[in-house]
C-alpha cells in the first residue's frame, strides 16, 4: 500500500527549517502522488528495489537524496533512467520527494556478506579512510548517504562509476576510486551491504 | 606547601559559596539548576585570571594563554595511583567525542556529536539540563560529526554548530536565547570547534578546507548575537612571496614558472581558497591582540587550479582583537599540496630568542611533526624542534598513481592542542604516524561538494603508531617521548601536581610524570579516550575530567562517557 502522501511529519520538518533559502525545502510543498508511485515501481513498494541494480532510497539522507536528483537534472550523474525521470521535476517536487523518502523506514534487506570478501572490503575501505565521512556504521549523514545495506550490484556499480567518471558529481570519490582496483571496489560493495 | 594553598582556596571559596544561599530549596527554584546560586555568573575578570584558578576550568584550552597548564596539585605525582572514578555520565549520543568539559563553580558543561549540551552536577555527575541542537539538513563536515565543547560568559553559553551556526544558551536552563547563522551550510561552511569569549565578542572560525571556502574568524556581540568584524584568512591578494622552501628551509618543489601562467589565466584564487580556522585563538589581552592559526589551502591536494602563495593558509595570524585587523602572519608552508595545515591552537609563553633574552613567544604544534617557536611581537620564527615523527620524501609532489610521503596527512599533531608546563619549558605534544600516499587529479571547483583534488590513501601493511612528547621549547630539543600503540589525536593536560593526562584511542586514558615521561597510571575507559582532558576542584576535592566517546577521523571505538577521577578517600 502507498503511504498516504500528506504525511503532516513532512510538513512539520520542512516548517522547522530555518537558514538560507536556497536550501531549505521551500514551504509545506505537498509531494505529487503520481511521482511517488512511479518512482516506488522501481525503489520498491516497501522500499526493497525489485530489482538489486536499482538503490534503497527509504530512509537515505534527505540533502543527499535532494541533491542526487538535481545532479541527474543537471547532467552531472548520467542515468538514462533516472535522468529520464527527473526531466520534469521541479526543484520543488525534488525536495518533496527527497523529503518524503528520507522520512521512511529503511529495508532490511537479506543479504549477507561472505567472510573473506568482507573483510578484503574492509581493510579496503579502511585505507580509503572512508568513516570518517561515512561515519562509524556507515550510517552516513547529511550531504553523505547511507551505505549499510545498501545492494550489492549498485554500490558496486555506482563505484564504479565514479572511477570511470560516468558519474561525476562528486568529483572527491572519482579521485579514490581509481585508486582502487575493480576487485577491491567489488569486496567493498560486499563489507558495506552486509553490515 | 603549594599544594596545602591551593585546597584551601578550593576550600574557601566553596564554603563562601554554601553560605550565599541557605538550604536545597533554592536549588529546587531553579528546576535543578546550578547547586551555587549567582556564582554561575561568569565576569570578565574570572576568564582573564583562569590561569591561576584551582577551581574552575573556563576556557576549552585552559586560559587565554591556552597553556592547558592546570594550576592545582592535590592530584600528583605521589598520589596519582590512587586516582579513580568518582562518577560516569553517560550522554545520549554515541559517537565521536572532542569536547573540553568546562567547569564553573562545580557545574561542568559538555557537549557531544551533533550538538548536544549537557549541564551536570561536576561533584555528582548527575544531570542538570540536557540541550539538543534542532539540526538544519545540510551539515558539513570532513571528518565526523564532532564538536569541542562550548564557551562561558555572564550567565551563558555559546556553541558552533555543524550547520553553521552559532548558539546562545542560558547557563542555567539550557534554554536557546538567539542563534546566528555564521555561514552558507550548503557551500560546506560548518562549525565543530569551541568558541572563545573575551570583552564581550564570541569569536569562532569555520571549517571548510576540504570544500572550498573561504575561511575567516568573526567576532559577534555576545548579548546581541550581532557580528562585530570579520577577518578573512585567504588574502584577497594571496599570492604572495613565491616561497620555494618551507619554514625549516626544505625545498616544495614547486613550479613557480606554471604557477605564474596559471596566475595570468585564472587570477587570484583566494574565494575558494579554503584556510579554515577551527582551533581557538589564544589572546593577549594587554596588547589586545589574538592569534590563531589557519589551515589548508583548497583543494587540498591539486595546486594547479590555485597559484601562489595562497595567504594566509598555513599560517599563525595576529590580529587586533577590537577591529579584526590585521597585524601579522608567519606561513609554515606555501602552496601546500599535503593537507598538512597549521591548526592545533597556539600557545603564548615567554621563550628565550636565539640571543638568549626573554621574549613573548607563541607556540605552535605541525601536523610536520615539529613544534614551532615564535616571536610575538611580529609573528616570526625563532626556532621549530626536532621532528616528533619520522619524516620521509618531504617534499615529494603528489601524483596520480600515489607518492608516499612521512608524515601522513593526519600529521604530526593534528588538531589535539599542546599543553605547557612553564615551569620546566617543556611543551607537551600528541602525535600520529600513519603512512600515507599522496594522489592528484584535478577537478574543478564542485560549488560546496568535497573537493580534496586528488586522495589520500593509508597505507594497508604499514605499522601505525604515535606517541607524547615533550619538547623543551627554549632550545627546540626532544625532552621525553613516549610511544603509544596507535596513532594519537585528542589532547593533553599538565598540571602543577607534576602530571600530564593524556587518553588513547584503545581506551586507555594515562598519567605521566611531566619531567621524566614515567607512566604513573591509567585507566581503561572502555572506548576511545580522543579529546581533551581538564581539571577542577569541588569542595576541597581536585577531579581530572575527559570524555571517552572513540573518534570518527581514526575509527576508534565509539562510546558516550564523560569520566570524572578523583583521589581516593
Ligand atoms: C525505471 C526505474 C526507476 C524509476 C521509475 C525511478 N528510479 Fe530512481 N533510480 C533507478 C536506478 C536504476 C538508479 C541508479 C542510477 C545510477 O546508478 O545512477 C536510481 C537512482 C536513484 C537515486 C540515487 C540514489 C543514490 O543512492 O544515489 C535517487 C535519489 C532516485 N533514484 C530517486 C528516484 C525518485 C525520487 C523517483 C521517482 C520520481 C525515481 N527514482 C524513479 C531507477 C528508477
Amino acid at each position: 500500500m502507498l503511504e498516504n502522501p500528506r504525511r503532516f511529519v513532512i510538513a512539520m520538518s520542512l516548517a522547522t527549517t530555518a537558514g538560507f533559502a536556497s536550501l531549505i525545502p521551500a514551504g509545506a510543498d505537498e509531494v505529487p502522488q503520481d511521482k511517488i508511485e512511479l518512482c516506488t515501481s522501481c525503489h520498491g513498494e516497501a522500499g526493497l528495489p525489485p530489482q538489486p541494480e536499482v538503490p534503497i532510497i527509504w530512509g537515505q539522507h534527505f540533502y543527499y537524496l535532494y541533491v542526487q536528483l538535481r545532479d541527474y537534472k543537471a547532467g552531472r550523474r548520467a542515468n538514462e533512467v533516472m535522468q529520464g525521470i527527473v526531466e520534469d521535476l521541479s526543484k520543488a517536487d525534488m525536495k518533496a520527494l527527497a523529503t518524503h523518502f528520507s522520512e521512511k523506514q529503511w529495508p532490511e534487506t537479506s543479504y549477507r556478506s561472505e567472510a573473506t570478501a568482507a573483510a578484503k572490503g574492509e581493510t579496503a575501505a579502511s585505507a580509503g579512510q572512508c568513516p570518517q565521512c561515512h561515519l562509524g556504521g556507515y550510517e552516513g549523514n547529511s550531504r553523505v548517504p547511507r551505505l549499510n545495506g545498501q545492494t550489492v550490484p549498485y554500490l558496486t556499480r555506482t563505484m564504479l562509476e565514479f572511477k570511470t567518471k560516468v558519474r561525476r558529481n562528486s568529483p572527491a570519490k572519482s579521485s579514490l576510486m581509481v585508486s582502487y582496483s575493480d576487485e577491491d571496489i567489488e569486496n567493498m560493495a560486499k563489507y558495506l551491504a552486509g553490515l | 606547601m603549594r599544594k596545602k594553598s591551593v585546597t584551601g582556596l578550593a576550600t574557601s571559596v566553596a564554603f563562601a559559596a554554601l553560605l550565599s544561599f541557605t538550604g536545597s530549596a533554592v536549588a529546587e527554584e531553579v528546576s535543578g539548576g546550578t547547586t551555587y546560586g549567582d556564582m554561575s555568573l561568569v565576569t570578565q575578570d574570572m576568564l582573564t585570571r583562569a590561569g591561576g584558578d584551582g577551581n574552575n576550568f573556563l576556557h576549552t584550552n585552559g586560559n587565554y594563554a591556552q597553556t592547558r597548564y592546570y594550576p592545582a596539585r592535590q592530584i600528583n605525582t605521589s598520589n596519582v595511583n590512587k586516582l579513580r572514578p568518582a562518577w560516569i555520565f553517560q550522554t545520549e549520543v554515541v559517537e565521536t567525542m572532542e569536547t573540553t568539559p568546562i567547569v564553573v563553580n562545580g557545574v561542568m558543561y559538555v557537549t557531544t556529536a551533533f550538538n548536544h549540551v549537557y549541564a551536570l552536577d561536576a561533584k555528582t555527575g548527575k544531570q542538570i539540563w540536557h540541550f539538543k541542537h534542532k539540526m538544519g539538513p545540510i551539515t558539513t563536515y570532513c571528518c565526523g560529526p564532532n564538536n569541542r565543547g562550548v564557551a562561558i560568559y555572564g550567565d551563558r553559553i555559546f556553541m558552533g554548530t555543524l550547520d553553521a551556526k552559532l548558539l546562545a544558551l542560558d547557563t542555567k536552563t539550557g534554554k536557546l536565547l538567539w542563534e546566528k547563522q555564521i555561514a552558507n551550510p550548503e557551500l560546506g561552511y560548518s562549525e565543530t570547534m569551541a568558541p572563545s569569549v573575551v570583552n564581550g565578542k564570541v569569536l569562532i572560525g569555520t571549517n571548510g578546507g576540504e570544500y572550498g571556502v573561504r575561511g575567516f574568524v568573526k567576532a559577534f556581540d555576545w548579548k546581541s548575537g550581532d557580528l562585530l568584524w570579520t577577518f578573512h584568512s585567504t588574502a584577497e591578494n594571496s599570492v604572495g612571496v613565491w616561497a620555494t622552501h618551507d619554514a625549516t628551509g626544505r625545498d616544495m618543489l614547486r613550479d613557480i614558472e606554471a604557477e605564474k601562467a596559471a596566475l595570468a589565466k585564472l587570477g587570484d584564487p583566494y574565494k575558494t581558497l579554503g584556510g579554515g580556522v577551527w582551533q581557538n585563538p589564544a589572546v593577549d589581552l594587554d596588547k589586545n591582540r589574538i592569534y590563531f592559526v589557519a589551515g589548508n589551502p583548497s583543494p587540498d591536494l591539486d595546486g594547479s587550479l590555485r597559484p601562489g602563495d595562497n595567504l594566509y593558509t598555513n599560517s599563525l595570524i595576529s590580529v587586533d582583537l577590537e577591529t579584526g585587523k590585521y597585524i601579522c602572519h608567519f606561513q609554515y608552508i606555501a602552496h601546500d599540496v599535503w593537507d598538512l595545515d597549521a591548526v592545533s591552537p597556539p600557545i603564548l609563553t615567554k621563550v628565550k630568542d636565539n640571543d638568549g633574552n626573554t621574549v613573548d613567544g607563541v607556540l605552535h604544534a605541525g601536523k610536520t611533526g615539529h613544534v614551532y617557536v615564535h616571536k610575538a611581537d611580529d609573528c616570526s620564527l625563532i626556532r621549530y624542534s626536532e621532528a616528533m615523527v619520522p619524516q620521509e620524501n618531504m617534499w615529494v609532489l603528489p601524483t596520480k598513481e600515489g607518492a608516499r610521503m612521512l608524515p601522513g596527512a593526519n600529521g604530526g599533531v593534528e588538531w589535539s592542542p599542546m599543553a605547557i608546563d612553564a615551569s620546566l619549558g617543556l611543551t607537551y605534544a600528541i602525535n600520529l604516524h600513519q603512512p600515507m600516499t599522496y594522489h592528484v587529479e584535478s577537478t574543478p571547483y564542485p560549488e560546496g561538494k568535497l573537493w580534496l583534488g586528488g586522495a589520500f590513501k593509508v597505507i594497508p601493511g604499514e605499522q601505525q603508531w604515535g606517541n607524547v612528547t615533550a619538547v623543551d621549547y627554549h632550545t627546540g630539543k626532544i625532552r621525553w617521548k613516549v610511544k603509544t600503540e596507535q596513532p594519537m589525536i585528542g589532547g593533553i593536560l599538565a598540571t602543577a601536581g607534576g602530571l600530564v593526562f593524556t587518553g588513547e584511542g584503545n581506551g586507555q586514558f594515562k598519567a605521566y610524570d611531566s619531567e621524566t615521561g614515567s607512566e604513573l597510571w591509567r585507566f581503561q575507559a572502555g572506548a576511545g579516550v580522543n579529546a581533551p582532558p581538564s581539571s577542577y576542584t569541588v569542595d576541597g576535592k581536585q577531579y581530572i575530567v575527559v570524555a571517552a566517546g572513540g573518534n570518527t577521523q581514526l575509527n576508534y571505538k565509539r562510546g558516550n562517557n564523560i569520566i570524572a577521577f578523583t583521589l581516593a578517600d
